[in-house]
């Protein structure tokens, strides 16, 4: 009896499947693990890994490494990935200044429009004279005033002077409105109100209950309210857009001598073929163009960005990165792209409280063919620390096939779609055995960075785990409400600070979400739409590729294998979507007992029998 | 004792405490909900939240004395809390009572420190 073990090293998990050749040949799997990747992947730092997995595996059977007869190790997939996002035009509003917020209690619904005037200088401005009776006056009021002193200030000047609104700092909206014998809109929570200048006019909202404001989200309401030309009007179009679905909102009229727009052209995509070829495509024509001319040219040799444009200086932002990875001299030379349209949070100038606007945007998910991973130098170092003879085996994308295979209900010809963090990779066996593979840019880490810019979230961290769990809503001390409408309910009270929260299903517990304001629904069906835009139009597109006669019909099983199957929603996404091919999709299940982990592991194992 | 009124109770001993429940208070009507104080002439602080709770429609009480203040809700066992202050700042004072409206409201707590 022989002991084997296949392993596999991928970006996050190495992995490592033992098996027994018997004296008769035949093959028996005995225990299987899967470890953290030590260091990047292809390096020698990864050895630490592949050891804690392999004592793992023997661990569970009660053997030794140095039991082990040979370590098969697979040859990695020569491709790196990475993503950007860039806007499609930038606006710059210069000299007019904004505040649009949701504070959570506002008071005095209603709009007012009037000469801004900070509460400390009221008194010596009315002595003085400086303040005219014929104006009307928003009064700005930071949190050193109590609401009891703010209240007593308006009801005596009320009567000589006309208040018609009220900025505060502080959250004391309903506090002061409740003491003000006329009641005025008034806008609380707004954190900048030293930034305020004095004596502009302003316009300020409030909405009415359930509803957002109105006229300050018009480009014609603010005209109104402000006295604005139509060509100011325009100039304040970005803010009136920035503005729409808040509940309360001032803007400041400032002079307009230096209001510059400064829009900075899309440009184009250059995509070059193997053949000599060059396609051109114009980046505000949207993703689905974008991809279009990508699926007409048959072998990309590179892509590359118009320069001083924005999608340029996307494109050499990302060969840049990964010149930085693939520490190698030869030239970066993008071989695949997959473009999605999104929404990017720009911040607005002139904005008071950093408030944001959403700009419609490309996301692009970038693929570099690299030389050959220096598994050699691994295989080794590894047979010096461990004295066992180490091999490296055979294709990545045939020993994950090789291994789907161990799928039940599976048959040849069979496709498998590894899911993975930058790349989304296929391979096909036929009936002969034959395997052909594909690459295509775009993959887990894409679908984080559109998650991560679309929810204008500050950490990369929580994308990611948006991405991964579900999510509740905490009702109560007692019960939440899971995202598919089910309430689960707890014996003893959750912690306060979850109260009212969205929160992630960890498995290690309730997990809150440490951003304000984002609905679960919204965040529902900006994590789905996330992962369509990316793992559906890439299983479409790689597996037609490797289709025979690239006709998907052509291919009867596909299964899901890699770290992306795992999620909970992308393989019933993929399934819904391939069954209208009348294809038959699932995550895979590696020796009926693995789920669509240990691929790669299996397939090295098999394979050497296969050889031997 | 019965009350109809929809209100979040404030059970109070010692008269020395009335400026943390003013800034209690102060924080329920920034919420836009009604509230009650009632002084008691006996009793523990862990009795006054859990009667308060008890006794508020709205199933919401403080309880308040020298110089502490516990949150709690209706069906709470006695001595159980939702938040709990020590010489609080008025300032944590105030989103405690704001803390109290938004139990009812379902709406996120605000964070109590300071």
């Amino acid at each position: 009896m022989k002991l084997i073990a296949g392993v596999d090293i991928g970006n996050s998990t190495t992995e490592v499947c033992i098996g027994s050749i018997q004296d008769d040949g035949s093959l028996r799997f005995l225990s299987s693990s899967c470890s953290v990747t030590t260091g990047t992947k292809g390096t020698l730092t990864n050895v630490e890994g592949i050891i804690t997995a392999l004592k793992e595996a023997v661990g569970q059977i009660d053997k030794r490494i140095e039991d082990l007869s040979l370590i098969r190790i697979n040859e990695a997939t020569p491709v790196i990935g990475d993503t950007a996002m860039e806007t499609i035009t930038e606006t710059i509003i210069t000299e007019s200044s904004m505040i649009g917020h949701n504070p959570n209690t506002p008071a005095g619904a209603g709009q007012a429009v009037g000469l801004t005037l900070n509460i400390h200088n009221l008194d010596d401005y009315s002595r003085t004279g400086k303040i005219k009776s014929n104006n009307d006056y928003i009064l700005v009021v930071d949190k050193e005033y109590p609401y009891s002193k703010i209240a007593k200030i308006i009801n005596k000047y009320s009567s000589n002077y006309k208040i018609v609104g009220l900025i505060l700092q502080a959250d004391e909206a309903v506090l002061v409105e409740n003491r003000l014998d006329k009641k005025i809109p008034i806008v609380d929570e707004v954190r900048g109100v030293d930034r305020i200048p004095e004596g502009k006019l302003a316009a300020i909202e409030v909405a009415y209950p359930g509803e957002t404001i109105r006229m300050l989200s018009n480009p014609y309401g603010l005209a109104t309210l402000l006295n604005l030309n139509p060509d100011e009007t325009r100039a304040v179009t970005p803010i009136a857009k920035s503005l729409i679905g808040k509940r309360s909102a001032v803007v400041i009229k400032t002079p307009y001598e230096n209001v510059k727009e400064n829009v900075l052209p899309a440009g184009e995509i250059y995509i070059e073929s193997l053949e000599g070829k060059n396609y051109k495509v114009t980046i505000d024509t949207g993703a689905e163009k974008i991809m279009e001319i990508v699926s007409q040219v048959d072998s990309i040799k590179d892509i590359h960005g118009q320069e001083c444009t924005n999608v340029g200086n996307m494109f050499s932002r990302i060969k840049k990165g990964m010149a930085e990875v693939s520490d190698e001299d030869e030239i970066i030379r993008i071989s695949d792209i997959l473009a999605v349209d999104t929404l990017a949070p720009v911040p607005i100038a002139g904005a008071i409280s950093g408030e944001t606007g959403m700009e419609k945007a490309v996301g692009i998910a970038a693929m570099v063919r690299t030389k050959m991973l220096p598994m050699e130098r691994i295989a080794r170092a590894l047979r010096e620390r461990l004295r066992i003879y180490v091999q490296v085996a055979g294709v990545e994308a045939v020993m994950a096939s090789i291994g789907a295979l161990t799928t039940p209900g599976t048959r040849l010809p069979l496709a498998i779609l590894d899911l993975g963090g930058g790349s989304t990779d296929a391979a096909l066996i036929d009936s002969d055995g034959q395997v052909r593979s594909i690459h295509k840019a775009g993959a887990g880490e894409m679908v984080t960075m559109l998650i991560q810019t679309e929810l204008g979230l500050s950490s990369r961290a929580t994308a990611d785990e948006i991405k991964k769990y579900p999510l509740a809503k905490v009702e109560s001390l007692y019960h939440m409400r899971l995202e598919n409408g089910a309430m689960k309910f707890f014996e003893e009270p959750i912690d306060p600070r979850l109260f009212g929260q969205v929160v992630l299903l960890h498995p290690e517990g309730l997990v809150k979400i440490d951003e304000e304001d984002i609905s679960l629904e919204k965040i529902v069906s900006v994590r789905r739409e996330a992962k369509k835009k990316v793992f559906v139009t890439n299983a479409i597109r790689a597996l037609t590729e490797i289709a025979p006669d690239h006709n998907l019909r052509n291919i009867p099983n596909v299964v899901l294998v890699g770290g992306s199957a795992l999620d909970f929603e992308v393989p019933e996404m993929l399934m819904d979507e391939l069954s209208n091919y009348k294809v038959v999709c699932g995550r895979g299940n590696i020796r009926r007992q693995e789920g669509p982990r240990n691929a790669v592991a299996t397939g090295l194992v098999m394979s050497y029998v296969g050889e031997g | 004792m019965s009350n109809n009124r929809p209100t979040i109770l404030i059970y109070t001993l010692n008269v020395d405490d009335y400026l943390m429940v003013e800034e209690m208070c102060a924080g329920i009507e920034e919420e836009g909900l009604l509230y009650e104080v009632k002084r008691h002439y006996f009793g523990v602080l862990e009795e006054l939240s859990y009667n308060a709770a008890n006794e508020s429609i709205l199933g919401c009480g403080i309880g308040v004395e020298g110089g502490r203040a516990l949150m709690s809700l209706r069906n709470m066992d006695k001595g159980e809390y939702v938040f709990s202050l020590e010489n609080p700042s008025l300032s944590q004072c105030r989103k405690l009572g704001a803390n109290a409206a938004r139990a009812v409201k379902r709406v996120a707590f605000h964070d109590l420190s300071d």
